[in-house]
């Protein structure tokens, strides 16, 4: 079941002074089983969009169906609890969320509060930490003794404890080195592809969004600007640079060979197929 | 003789573990110098150390001749600037303006020439339409920006950045980037800069890589990606441009080692136009 | 928060408003001392109309101060039923079956009261015309004379004008932390009593821990500015006393003196 925006307006601070329209009629159909990409600039409504995937925002405006359920404006959604479970939120910076006594705990506790007993709990914990790779000897620490890589991958094991069909991520390798960038996109790749989990994920990184996502959503003033498969949208950069968008490095050298004479096809997908086409073509001329 | 020099350097958080483990480097005055490694191999830590925010356990710290101990710890701080990785948490002052003289007051300059130093900073980071902004109304660029301008103001000769772009947005990271580049090619102040960003690595004029506490090779950017495989066993990667260069020589195109696309561009180009 | 009354400070442009702070704390403080003197009904009515006069020049509204007084109403009135019970002194003023109401429980709490909202005028006056940084400025100076019997003046001005600016950051943080729980099932509102306590925990735990880590990286930036907590340093912000801030200490004290007067030498 694809999830979808229909006129979706959302305003904060409605009739005072500080009135904000951050969300205006916002149409978007996401794709179920796909990781899609949510990119804007800073401001743009993309944090506001995705707090209304889990109902942490309601909408002023519109109709959100996600799941099974629909959440109208000005009715309050049935199910709202169980959706939090269905659905779930990982905040940029989400070692800021940690505080039980030990790794453990900290992670049984999204399931605890979905009503898996004690038991029950900590099973789904240890497997969701054995995802995201943590060491054993760090369950029974305290979250506070880990590093911060270790504590972003207990954090997002607290989320994935609670088994959610849909996972949204606000910039989930914000201050990563590359190692934990990629130890990261791989395990989001693979809950995707190896368990179907539709992923959505908000990020400024376009190599990132090269390499692992399927589409794209552009976020610009609040409504959707764009929005389309991953192919299409890094086809053209001028896309990318009327929004300021800095393209990945393989972009960026395919056209600028481009403009230099090379003949470099749209859809080059990887630099072992753009180092083919640029030797024959010099070779070509030797 | 650098204008750090750091000899033998040790120091550990706890008992078990060297965070830092017999660690010896030097940077010249007036370079840019960056600094690379995962995250927990010892760089911020040895940028505390450095400043004297952290106590070494044994070995040598000079700056400008000056060997780092209690005594002289204030007349050494004096001398660096360090601008840290969280924009919220080394914002001090209530407004921009009360920022920037935070420096001062500390330096005890005297009130009447506070106000030229402050409008003079502002305006080398272009933050002069902000003076009176709370830094609530600021984003992260504009307030690294603006510990940049109250670092500056306080007259350093070394300017140390911790990551300093490591939580801004691409805007940000963009006019971190631009201040930095700026400031080494119109002061002579040195600049040391830890960072994740290869592209800025490149540009730099001296590289030190770190793992695990120990330093694991030093030299220009062109000596540091000439070692692929150094850097993949400590998790670091080369320039794109680098890479691809590496895919083309499997194929039977011979270039010259280019760390910068542009200059991979333009090899390229001569190549393609030998018709 | 934004119906918090009592303390918060309302940008406007009256002459109280310009005023030196330390003129202003002065005479609160001065004023405060005058209200204790029993002057009887006529110092009361002469403290009010003065307080009116300061209130109307600051272009403060009514309404406003009528909020801050608010809260003490409850509780004037909680006060107004203990002395009903237990006072039995004074005129007998009303009797209910066999309950009597004396005249000296509602006297009582009458002088309770009129001191009890005076205090809040003036001191809601004060608050709400001057910004907090000038506030934090003010209690430095004043506080400076006793540095010399080891009172940290400066200190604690450096501490309030740091709690003060990181009130907006830590109000942002809280809500971060709350939506965050939230998204893990947590409900805020609703739950058994065992469950609202891992609630609060959820959320005072992170605040905590940032809250440290803050500090500390605070600490490391003031330090490396050089900032040395003892040792002297200038000031970028100066505070001027002007011709009026003198008239407004002057007329604190002719309030102070017209009712030591009155209370003893009339």
């Amino acid at each position: 079941m694809p999830i979808t925006f229909e006129h979706v307006s959302h305003t904060y601070s409605e009739g005072t002074p500080y009135q904000y329209a951050a969300l205006k009629d916002v149409n978007l159909d996401i794709q179920e089983g796909k990781i899609t990409a949510v990119i804007g600039q800073t401001g743009s409504g993309k944090s506001t969009l995705v707090q209304h995937l889990n109902a942490l925002l309601l909408p002023d405006e519109g109709e959100i169906h996600i799941l099974d359920r629909v959440i109208k404006a000005g009715e309050k959604p049935k199910k709202l609890k169980s959706l939090r479970g269905d659905v779930g939120l990982v905040f940029q910076f989400p070692e800021y969320q940690l505080f039980e006594e030990t790794v453990l705990k900290d992670v049984a506790f999204g399931p605890k509060n979905f009503g898996c007993s004690e038991e029950e709990a900590e099973e789904k914990a240890r497997k969701a930490l054995k995802l995201v790779d943590l060491p054993e000897d760090c369950y029974l620490k305290s979250p506070l003794e880990l590093s911060g890589g270790q504590k972003r991958r207990t954090a997002i094991a607290g989320i994935l404890a609670m088994d959610p069909k849909v996972l949204v991520l606000d910039e989930p390798t914000a201050g990563l080195d590359p190692a934990g960038t990629k130890a990261m996109m791989s395990l989001f790749y693979e809950l995707n592809q190896k368990y179907g989990k539709t992923v959505l994920m908000v990020t400024h990184d376009m190599e990132n969004v090269f390499a692992y996502c399927d589409d794209v959503a552009v976020v610009a003033d609040g409504s959707i600007l764009v929005h389309t498969n991953a192919q299409d949208f890094f086809r053209d950069s001028k896309l990318c640079r009327s929004m300021n968008i800095l393209p990945p490095a393989l972009i960026r050298m395919r056209d600028m060979l481009n403009e230099k004479g090379f003949d470099i096809p749209a859809d080059v997908q990887d630099i072992d197929a753009l180092a083919d086409y640029i030797a024959k073509q010099v070779k070509s001329h030797e | 003789m650098g204008i750090i020099d750091v000899k033998n350097l040790n120091f550990s958080y706890d008992e078990n573990s060297e965070t830092i483990d017999n660690v010896s480097f030097s940077v010249e005055k007036g370079t840019y110098t960056t600094i690379i490694g995962q995250n927990g191999s010892g760089k911020s830590t040895i940028a505390k150390l450095i400043t004297g925010l952290l106590e070494k356990k044994s070995g040598s710290i000079q700056i400008d001749g000056l060997e780092l101990t209690l005594e002289n710890l204030n007349a050494i701080r004096a001398k660096i600037g360090i601008v840290f990785q969280n924009p919220d948490n080394q914002f001090i002052g209530s407004t921009v303006r009360d920022d920037i003289a935070f420096g001062l007051e500390n330096h005890q300059v005297p009130q009447e020439k506070m106000d030229g130093i402050i409008d003079a900073n502002a305006e080398r980071v272009r933050m002069t339409k902000y003076l009176d902004h709370e830094p609530t109304r600021l984003s992260g660029g504009q307030k690294q920006r603006v510990a940049i301008a109250g670092v500056l103001a306080m007259k350093p000769e070394i300017l140390i950045f911790d990551e300093a772009t490591a939580m801004l947005d691409p805007q940000g990271k963009d006019e971190i980037k631009k201040v930095i580049m700026d400031l080494h090619h119109e002061t002579g102040l040195t600049i040391v800069s830890i960072t994740h960003d290869i592209d800025e690595v490149a540009a730099s004029d001296a590289v030190i890589a770190l793992n695990e506490g120990k330093v694991v090779m030093t030299g220009t950017p062109d000596d540091i990606f000439a070692h692929e495989k150094k850097l993949n066993e400590i998790q670091l990667d080369i320039p794109f441009s680098m890479k691809l260069e590496k895919k083309l020589a499997e194929r039977g195109i011979k270039l010259e080692r280019y760390i910068t696309m542009d200059g991979l561009l333009e090899e390229l180009c001569r190549l393609h136009s030998n018709m | 928060m934004n119906n918090f009354t009592l303390g918060r400070y309302l940008p406007m442009d009256s002459p109280i408003h310009k005023m030196d702070p330390r003129a202003k704390i002065g005479a609160l403080l001065i004023a405060l001392i005058a209200i204790f003197f029993p002057a009887g009904w006529i110092g009361y009515a002469v403290i009010f109309a003065v307080v009116a006069c300061v209130i109307i020049l600051s272009k403060l509204s009514w309404g406003f101060i009528w909020k801050a007084m608010k809260p003490m109403m409850f509780m004037l009135f909680f006060l107004l039923v203990i002395n009903i019970l237990v006072v039995k002194t004074g005129d007998e003023w009303l009797t209910l079956g066999s309950f009597t109401i004396y005249s000296d429980a509602v006297i009582q709490t009458l002088y309770i009261a009129v001191r009890l909202l005076l205090m809040i005028m003036i001191t809601t006056c004060l608050t709400a015309t001057t910004k907090p940084l000038d506030m934090t400025l003010g209690i430095e100076d004043l506080l400076k004379p006793f540095q010399k019997i080891g009172v940290p003046s400066h200190e604690i001005a450096m501490l309030i004008s740091i709690a003060l600016r990181f009130i907006p950051d830590l109000i942002d943080e809280t809500e971060r932390i709350m939506k965050a729980q939230e998204s893990r099932g947590v409900d805020m509102k609703e739950g058994k009593l065992s469950e609202r306590v891992m609630a609060i925990l959820s959320l005072i735990v992170p605040l905590f821990v940032s809250a440290f880590q803050r500090a500390e990286d605070l600490a490391n930036a003031m330090e490396a500015r050089g900032y040395a907590p003892g040792e002297p340093r200038t000031r970028y912000k100066v505070l001027k006393m002007e011709r009026r801030d003198y008239i407004l200490l002057l007329g604190a004290v002719l309030l102070l003196a017209c009712m030591i007067w009155l209370a003893y030498f009339r």
